[in-house]
């Protein structure tokens, strides 16, 4: 007789679920919402802010083609190697930028870590797939355009259950 | 006529009422391993584990990286568990340097580990449901599992391979209104968490499957060497959290949870209970944690350990992760030995497995909470 009993219990437990609100989110017509606009860092405190992990971005007025960024990845995914820009920057005497193949890197932000002027930075983007491997790889005329993404959903909880949006 | 055999093979003698069947290697439902079980009729006669399949050098690899790059790497064996897998590293490796952390590092250090061991947990509990047949339970956790990862991923910035541990603290502070969202998904997740108990761990059909199958005395489990939950199922009081309290885990209030049956359903309870007290550390911890301060201790690039060796331990989800790391004046360490729960759980699947029915095989060795990939490192 318990036996009965735990099962309707069980089966109650599930059919109560009927009227709670769907919790799975529905991509890609929803987006997460993430916090700030990306993993960045700070050289001078040694301390980075908090913000999703995605794909780079670089800003060519800062990079001095130091080649830190490419040293960090060397034995982690090996990712980072470092190119000639046809650009002049007085700061960039070689005129070499890092060049990124998001084939091999696992998005671990030590190359932000590295960089000490404020060069390298990840962004919100992690919509990265492709037809084709070369087209994984990112120039860094590519790395320097700031992604547009439309970001609208957060978990919402209420007295119903946790839903998205 | 009979061929002679080279010395050192043997055949095997064929019983006609004895099967062999090979469970694996590809993927019994974790990573590549191998179970060789003979059967008579539907009774496991011997059972054979044969681990290996996943082997990634993990341990020699870290002899060729610094310190630092060594932080990616290390968590890939779990990457469900990935801040407790690195945390004994980072807790070495401060020693081996001399570092200090910050006292907001550690309880921040703390949240991470225990958010990460109930994203752990969750996964392993949906495993489990699927195996003894209960798709519901696999849906639950695997849904309410979203909850910890948003938050690990505003903390850390990375869904599942978080890197966000590091020798000296934490790679970045949290976010501005962390604190007030993981109490509200905390809050919430423990009240689902008490709907698991009525569709599952109290329901009749998956207690006849599990009680008194594959029982593991206290003086076997403590013999076998077995870690975590399963030495806990068995009546033995050990925590590491408990026993050798690191970073701020002395000043926060929790319980160690211990059953005496030693069964598969005592073993697939007591991570469950684990959670409730998981929950609660995160909440002492938000309430004790320091509200401004640093967060990461800087360090200098390529940090040289001196000639010295250390160990040191956490409780993962699967047990205790011991890392044993030697360094002799260089960047590198000289060796690194990870010591890991799941394969000394492992050890004690023959002894379970005998004389149970083949269909009470998947409980068993899933309540093992051994993950492949973890044991080969």
């Amino acid at each position: 007789m318990s036996n009965v009993i735990g099962i309707i219990r069980a089966l109650n437990s599930g059919v109560k679920h009927l009227a709670v609100k769907r919790f799975t989110l529905r991509y890609p017509e929803q987006k997460l919402k993430f916090v700030g606009d990306g993993f960045q860092f700070n050289p001078e405190t040694g301390v980075g802010i908090a913000g999703l992990r995605g794909r780079h971005i670089l800003f060519h007025e800062h990079c001095t083609g130091c080649q830190l960024c490419s040293v960090a990845c060397e034995g982690i995914a090996e990712a980072i190697s470092m190119v000639k820009v046809h650009e002049t920057w007085k700061h960039n005497k070689k005129a070499i930028m890092p060049q990124i193949d998001y084939g091999k890197c696992v998005f671990c932000g030590l190359c932000v870590d590295a960089c000490p002027f404020y060069a390298l930075y990840m962004t919100n983007d992690y919509e990265l797939s492709s037809f084709t491997k070369s087209a994984l790889i990112y120039t860094p005329a590519q790395l320097a355009i700031k992604p547009k993404i439309s970001q609208d959903v957060e978990i919402k909880i209420d007295d119903r259950g946790a839903s998205h949006g | 006529m009979t061929t002679q055999l080279p010395p050192g093979m043997h055949l095997e003698t064929v019983d006609d009422k004895i099967m062999t069947l090979n469970v694996g290697p590809q993927h019994p439902g974790s990573g590549h391993m191998r179970l060789i079980i003979k059967v008579d009729g539907d009774y496991i006669v011997s059972c054979d584990p044969d681990p290996g399949y996943v082997h990634r050098g993990e341990e020699k690899m870290a002899e060729y990286r610094n310190y630092i790059q060594n932080i990616p790497h290390l968590e890939r064996p779990v990457i469900h568990d990935s801040s407790n897998i690195l945390y004994p590293y980072c807790l070495g490796v401060e020693e081996l340097l001399g570092i200090e952390v910050p006292e907001r590092a550690k309880y921040i250090r703390v949240i991470a580990a225990e958010l990460n061991r109930c994203i752990y947990i969750l996964y392993w509990l949906a495993i489990y449901g699927i195996f003894l047949g209960h798709s519901t339970m696999f849906m639950w956790p695997a849904g309410d599992r979203e909850l910890f990862i948003d938050l690990l991923e505003a903390m850390s910035g990375a869904r599942v391979t978080h890197a966000y541990l590091v020798p000296g603290g934490v790679r970045n502070d949290l976010p501005s209104n962390f604190e007030e969202r993981c109490l509200r998904q905390v809050e919430y997740f423990e009240k689902r968490l008490k709907e698991y108990e009525a569709i599952f761990y109290q329901n009749p059909l998956l207690k006849a499957r599990t009680e008194g199958s594959g029982i593991l005395s206290r003086t076997d489990a403590i013999r076998l060497g077995t870690t975590g939950s399963v030495l806990r199922a068995s009546g033995v009081d050990f925590d590491v959290r408990k026993k050798e309290p690191y970073d701020v885990y002395e000043n926060l209030d929790f319980q160690t949870i211990v059953m005496k049956e030693g069964d598969s359903y005592a073993r697939s309870r007591v991570p469950y209970l684990e959670m409730f007290e998981s929950c609660r550390i995160i909440r002492d911890a938000l309430k004790k944690m320091p509200k401004s301060g640093s967060v990461r201790t800087k360090l200098k690039p390529n940090p040289k350990g001196g000639n010295d060796e250390v160990y040191r331990r956490v409780e993962s989800g699967r047990g205790a992760i011991g890392y044993y790391i030697v360094s002799n004046n260089r960047p590198e360490p000289y060796r690194v030995k990870i010591s890991v729960g799941s394969f000394r759980n492992l050890i004690c699947m023959p002894y379970l497995l005998k004389g149970e029915k083949l269909g009470n095989m998947p409980a068993v060795y899933w309540g093992l909470n051994y993950w492949p990939v973890e044991a080969d490192r």
